[in-house]
């Protein structure tokens, strides 16, 4: 039996310093959800003047840790070895687990993605401490150098703080999407360190036998999402919001019921168990607003609703309504963009 | 030899019945009933497919929460389970994830041999992800979080990953746990005559005492993190300005002049 031993956490506060992050890498490259902590990451061990480590794993690693340190970590360690090429639970997890146990981190910060949260499960347990996951705030405490790890909860409706007083590492996880990745700054000072290391086999029972890559796409940072419910009757709905899209640089998002049925790839679902976005707008057609979906895009700068129904739940979180048949006036729309876009005026205006 | 698989699964309030107040933006889920967490399910389901296609498969059910819970179990059972044990303590309550990882990890170690344990990806009531690889570490099992399918070949595990930017196949040894996507597949609904059957056979209840782990180990006394504080997201005003057909050209306009659209 392993861990169930001491399972008990220790209080183990007191000499922990600095604030450490784990960069993910996908396919050879520093992953942007990692990128994005670093300017938090760095805010907050500055704030008590300590120092933001970055970590990164991998075979080939040197151009990725000058990455990092140019993105803004105030000291970079690159693990080495070609067992790491890949991401694998354990051996990425013994090995991090070491570097805590050698550094003794006040904080560890790890995206949200889905190797992340399944690193960060794991080292929260070997560390026997706290994380919290998904957090979309976070900062640091001065007096007592506590995080303050901020998630949204209960459908996005509550920000709740967690804290992790006794136990460190204070672990949290960033949702991706959530903070902006820093400039990058090819003459930013920073001191770096690769270390080569190799992996006992006993970690290495897991194989990755194939991985095919696919392009997803990203809504999480998109600046304008064109949407689509079931409002769109058909599957050739799609092809007039794409074309809306296209006047005005948006990607297209989507209910969940339109991607049950096949009307689109589930990549462009936005909602509890799709992605959740928070564009500059957002503009749903022929989407009701049912809880699931409202807790993906509610947080959007501006919301557009296009239904026929009036008394949509989507409306009562819009700043614009129009209580229209969605195949009316998007032509219409679509029109109008392309107009102001070429100085025109509109037709009834026009001198005769 | 018996492959022994665990489900663990949770109840949680059903959220196509929770509400989001349009005032305070607030959940309430006191009117909803509880079910099975949708990720659970898909979980469920991949463990019954394995029994259906691999001989002597035994599959338990197991989850640690308030007696009530127990309806969840018996609906598992239903669907094609073989046992369920719901380990229900007063010392388990306000548990965060660690504590509920050892709580769950404790049981399945009393349980006896394990070969492969399943979870959801996250619980819809939670949403961390964290419950089932902690089982794992604590454990010291390989694992295989966010699959879409599992299946057996030539005595390995072999499970599809999918992951932000491509799929990604494993395989292992077993035992090892895999976290299940919700809608990965389309779980079979409990029939009536299984129900009762379920009914009939009832399930186990285990306590603290019974999975030998010290009280101050568990629920609140031994999680890591507290909830300080709960404040209202702050909902900006929305105005629900109105704009009807013929009028687009006035709306693009308004968009441009706000500096909302670019164009
Ligand atoms: C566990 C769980 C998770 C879920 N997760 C998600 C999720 O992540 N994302 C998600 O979206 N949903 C999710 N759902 C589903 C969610 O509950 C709703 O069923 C779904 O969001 C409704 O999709 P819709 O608005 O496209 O369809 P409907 O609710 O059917 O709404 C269609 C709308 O279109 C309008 N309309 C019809 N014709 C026209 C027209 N010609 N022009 C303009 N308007 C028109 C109608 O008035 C109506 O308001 C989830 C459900 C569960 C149980
Ligand atoms: N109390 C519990 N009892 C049994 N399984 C649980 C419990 N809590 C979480 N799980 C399992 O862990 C998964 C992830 O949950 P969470 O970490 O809460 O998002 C769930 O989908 C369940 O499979």
């Amino acid at each position: 039996m392993v861990g169930l031993v001491n399972a008990e956490p220790p209080e183990n506060a007191g000499e922990y310093k600095n604030v450490l992050i784990f960069l993910e890498t996908r396919q050879g490259k520093l992953a942007k959800p990692g990128l994005e902590m670093i300017s938090v990451g760095a805010a907050i061990a500055h704030k008590v003047n300590e120092e933001l480590i970055g970590i990164v794993m991998g075979n080939k690693i040197e151009g990725l840790v000058q990455e990092a340190g140019e993105y803004g970590c105030d000291k970079v360690i690159g693990l080495k070895s070609k067992d790491l090429e890949d991401f694998r639970t354990i051996p990425y997890s013994v090995n991090l687990s070491e570097l805590i146990t050698e550094l003794k981190p006040n904080i560890l910060l790890i995206p949200a993605t889905r190797n992340g949260r399944d690193l960060a499960s794991r080292i929260a347990v070997r560390s026997k401490t706290g994380v919290t996951a998904d957090c979309t705030e976070l900062d640091i405490d001065p007096a007592e150098r506590i995080l303050q790890a901020r998630r949204p909860t209960y459908g996005e409706s509550t920000l709740a703080e967690i804290l992790c007083k006794r136990h460190r590492p204070q672990m949290a996880t960033a949702r991706p999407g959530i903070f902006s990745v820093p400039e990058r700054d090819p003459k930013r000072k920073f001191v770096s360190e690769i270390r080569k290391t190799t992996i006992k086999k006993e970690f290495l029972k897991k194989e990755i036998v194939s991985f095919k890559p696919k392009s997803t796409l990203d809504l999480t940072s998109a600046k304008i999402i064109v949407s689509g419910g079931l409002g769109l009757g058909k599957p050739s709905g799609f092809k007039l919001l794409e074309e809306l899209a296209g006047e005005i640089g948006a990607s297209v998002g989507a209910s969940r019921p339109t991607v049950d049925m096949g009307w689109i790839e589930r990549d462009h679902q936005v909602g509890q168990t799709g992605q959740s976005v928070r564009p500059d707008i957002y503009i749903a057609c022929g989407i009701s607003g049912k809880a699931q979906h409202i807790m993906g895009m509610r947080l959007s700068k501006n919301i557009v609703s296009i239904n026929t129904d009036a008394s949509a739940e989507l409306n009562s979180i819009s700043d614009y309504i129009i209580n229209e048949d969605l195949y009316k006036v998007i032509p219409e729309l679509i029109d109008a963009i392309k107009r102001r876009k070429s100085g025109e005026k509109k037709p009834a205006e026009a001198p005769a | 030899m018996t492959l022994e698989i665990v489900v663990m699964i949770k109840q949680v309030p059903d959220s196509q019945e929770v509400v989001i107040d349009p005032v305070t933006f607030t959940l309430n889920r006191s009117a909803a009933r509880n079910v099975i967490n949708p990720a659970d399910e898909n979980a469920i389901e991949a463990a019954l497919r394995i029994k259906d296609k691999e001989k002597d498969v035994h599959i338990t059910v197991i989850t640690m929460g308030p007696p009530f819970a127990e309806t969840a179990l018996i609906d598992a059972m239903a669907r094609g389970v073989d046992d369920a044990i719901l380990v229900s303590d007063r010392a388990f309550a306000g548990a965060d994830t660690y504590p509920t990882g050892l709580t769950l990890a404790a049981t399945i170690t009393r349980m006896g041999k394990f070969d492969i344990i399943f979870a959801g990806e996250e619980s819809t009531d939670s949403s961390t992800g964290h419950v089932g690889p902690g089982v794992a570490e604590f454990l010291g099992i390989e694992q295989a979080s966010y699959t879409s399918s599992t299946w057996i070949e030539d005595e390995f595990v072999y499970a599809d990953r999918e992951l932000e930017d491509g799929i990604e196949t494993v395989r292992m040894k077993s035992p090892c746990l895999i976290t299940v996507l919700t809608n990965s597949n389309v779980p079979r609904n409990p029939t009536l005559r299984m129900k009762i059957d379920s009914i009939k056979k009832g399930i186990k209840t285990w306590s603290l005492a019974d999975i030998g782990l010290k009280p101050e180990w568990v629920g609140l006394k031994g999680s890591p993190t507290i909830v300080k504080s709960m404040r209202t997201i702050n909902e900006k005003k929305r105005e629900g300005k109105k704009f009807k057909a013929g009028e687009m050209d006035k709306f693009v306009d308004e968009l441009v002049s706000k500096g909302i659209l670019k164009l």
